[in-house]
């Protein structure tokens, strides 16, 4: 379809399809709002819920379940339930920002960085970004062929299967579809929650851990790994640029950052769940004291099989594939939308394929490459899966200070600049996240300092 | 309201598609606007240091995390 352009007023506005597609959703947003009473404001809710909960359970991905998982196996229930409800508010009060964000300047993460702050930034911002997609797209895959490998699926096969599934979503060339077909899809990380259920927690446990924060891990290298996995697991940089770009996508306006708050909100809570139920279903293998070090990806499925069936086991390693698959839609998308924002190519996911061509092509070739990688013979997975959530917390900081620098932009925000509370908030998330980086260098330069400080 | 044809080829935008757009959306929604940067701001001194020191922070973390993975192969 061919842009026309209008004369709005004195000025000549060029209207493309992208726009048609925008403006139908936000008809139907639009009549939403017009009506009263509950069921229009849960039919709006509907409308304007997944950017938020895309990126939580997207975050969900296979070395997070991962890091979860590893968690229950080494520690049992504890200190690290209510931690990871912490490290999921942290995440609230970051995303939310890019709610605000997008809503306001209609344009993404990547596009604001570039035009505010200078190509210099704007570049180092975008390798950050891209190497830390490309990484963490490699470790989707391992969790999507170790997942689909419990099966017998042959590793090709099961690579094939994911980008299959990649491809389809994008054939909509719409985003709505895009959208509720990725959610659909995303729905599948609460199979966690039965699987926690059928190794019959004690709940007792749990309340006391919630209060107490306890038993405490001891303080050492492992501990430390395990927290800055716990938090890598929750708040990354691919987040940021991707619910901005997707509130802009979406069409989402400063009437809609209510729900997108809510949007944020329920992602959180729907992926706190899956992830306290990820903790509390490797927790047996702590108390019958196996050891979590030698388990990857699927192979926490093969070790709860003797305790929770195979049904159980097999739900487990279905998870881990959503949870990979969910992941590789969403971070290849937050690339593609990267670079369309920073080359002022089309992007979006309402373009279609034919004048969004090097839109499709980034987010399919990462994926592609990424692919490729995990199928390579001899190569060590295991270290890339252990450090991409360590990395992503490392790469967070600089991120956030852009985030906090452009949320708090008078110029381009106006009234909606970070209040107070939120910049002491997301003060505190950035030296949170700094002094676990710093923590974690000093574990690997100088690791007898725990010693010394009374850990093993 | 005046439509006119950016090129030579006929529209395949209907003028109620056009109102639709014109109607629904915000003028800086439309992908049109969007082709007009936002206008670069100045950096503080403050501002440059803080992000000058997490840019060395991060490839210091990086080196440490490439030093890792060197240990563990070897």
């Amino acid at each position: 379809m061919k842009p026309v352009a209008t004369q709005n007023g004195d000025e000549v506005v060029v209207i493309t399809h992208e726009d048609i597609d925008r403006a139908h959703d936000r008809v139907r947003v639009s009549a939403a709002r017009a009506q009263r009473g509950f069921s229009s404001k849960a039919r709006l809710l509907w409308l304007l819920v997944g950017p938020g909960v895309l990126v939580m359970l997207g975050e969900n991905d296979g070395p997070s379940m991962l890091a979860y998982a590893a968690t229950g196996a080494k520690f049992g229930i504890g200190f690290f339930i209510p931690f990871v409800v912490l490290t999921f508010c942290m995440a609230i009060v970051v995303q939310e920002m890019t709610v605000r964000l997008g809503a306001a300047t209609h344009r993404g993460h990547a596009e604001l960085i570039f035009d505010r702050f200078g190509p210099f930034w704007g570049w180092f911002s975008m390798i950050d970004l891209g190497v830390g997609n490309f990484l963490t797209l490699i470790t989707e895959f391992i969790a999507i062929r170790a997942g689909l490998g419990f099966f017998g699926v042959r590793p090709w096969i099961a690579i094939l299967i994911a980008l299959v599934i990649l491809y389809a979503a994008l054939m909509s060339h719409r985003y709505w579809t895009w959208e509720r077909i990725t959610l659909a899809a995303a729905a599948f990380n609460l199979v966690f929650i039965p699987v926690a259920l059928m190794t019959h927690p004690s709940w007792h446990s749990v309340g006391r851990a919630f209060i107490t924060w306890q038993p405490l891990p001891g303080f050492n290298k492992d501990t430390l790994l395990i927290l800055l996995a716990n938090i890598g697991a929750t708040v990354t940089p691919w987040m940021l640029f991707f619910q901005q770009s997707a509130t802009v996508d979406k069409g989402m306006t400063t009437k809609d950052i209510r729900f997108g708050r809510a949007d944020t909100v329920i992602g959180a809570t729907l992926a706190t769940a899956a992830a306290i139920a990820t903790i509390l279903a490797t927790a047996p293998l702590f108390a019958h004291q196996m050891t979590a070090d030698n388990f990857q990806a699927a192979e926490f499925a093969q070790a709860l099989q003797p305790l929770i069936g195979r049904f159980g086991a097999s739900l487990f390693a279905l998870g881990m594939v959503e949870a990979g698959i969910v992941a590789a839609i969403t971070i290849s998308t937050s690339s593609a939308y990267a670079y369309g924002e920073v080359t002022h190519k089309p992007h979006s996911l309402n373009v279609p394929m034919g004048e969004g061509k090097s839109f499709y092509a980034v987010l399919t070739l990462c994926a592609m490459a990424a692919a490729a990688i995990v199928l390579v013979p001899g190569l060590p997975l295991v270290y890339v899966v252990l450090l991409v959530n360590v990395v992503a917390v490392l790469a967070m900081p600089p991120a956030l200070v852009f985030l906090f620098m452009l949320v708090n932009d008078k110029e381009i925000m106006g009234d909606l600049v970070s209040p107070l509370w939120a910049n002491i908030l997301s003060t505190g998330v950035v030296f949170v996240l700094t002094a676990a980086g710093i923590f974690f260098g000093i574990s690997i330069i100088a690791p007898n300092i725990f010693a010394a400080l009374g850990g093993k | 309201m005046m439509t006119k044809r950016i090129d030579n080829t006929p529209p395949t935008i209907s003028s109620a598609d056009e109102s639709l757009v014109l109607s629904s959306l915000e003028h800086d929604q439309l992908v049109g606007a969007k082709k007009h940067h936002i206008p670069r701001r100045h950096l503080n001194r403050p501002e440059l240091i803080v992000l000058w020191s997490l840019r060395i922070y991060l490839l210091f973390m990086m080196a440490v995390v490439a030093y890792q993975v060197w240990i563990a192969a070897h």
